[in-house]
């Protein structure tokens, strides 16, 4: 998106590998940090009505369907809205404008 | 950086479009996520049951057909406007 930034650098094949690398495994941790961040939101709200003393089994299990059926929730989501970007077009160009 | 050629501009051109359309889908993937669980899944089961998926496929529907359903509203009036 940013082209200034990168050609500023002296260009794309001068930055360090191991720079390179080391980002990529930060970016890595950040992005699963923030999933784990999403997940406690979400299934906190569906499965903690009043927090006892000790997590009771029934909040546990609720919190391992809420993120089982997170995932698949959003793999339905993702199919469904594939198959209608073929079937209405005009739908995927209206958000685009 | 070297100056591209412009089979590569194209071809750089092609790649950036495609992966913005990516972008572009997983965003759109993301919203209906926010939208759709909220109003479909009450307390999570062990599976992903049948009222459920038809609440979301139809939260994704109703959606898409209200956003259409304006859009082309606003059109009409833009339209009527401009004469």
């Amino acid at each position: 998106m940013d082209s200034s930034s990168s050609s500023s650098a002296a260009g794309l094949g001068a930055v360090d590998p191991q720079l390179q690398h080391f980002i990529e495994v930060e970016t890595q941790k950040q992005r699963f940090q923030q999933l784990v961040h999403q997940m406690t939101e979400l299934c906190w709200e569906k499965c903690m009505d009043k927090p006892g003393p000790k997590l009771d089994s029934r909040a546990e299990a609720c919190f391992v369907n809420c993120v089982e059926r997170f995932i698949d929730t959003s793999q339905f989501i993702l199919n469904r809205l594939e198959q209608t970007q073929k079937s209405k077009p005009v739908f995927s160009e209206s958000l685009s404008d | 950086m070297a100056e591209l050629g412009e089979a590569d501009e194209v071809e750089l051109q092609r790649l950036v479009a495609a992966e913005q359309q990516k972008v572009q889908f997983t965003a759109q993937v993301h919203h209906f996520m926010e939208l759709c669980w909220d109003k479909c899944v009450e307390t999570p089961g062990n599976r992903l049951d049948s009222r459920t998926e038809n609440c979301l496929s139809s939260c994704v529907d109703h959606f898409i057909d209200t956003t259409l359903a304006i859009t082309s509203r606003f059109a009409q009036i833009v339209q009527k406007g401009g004469q």
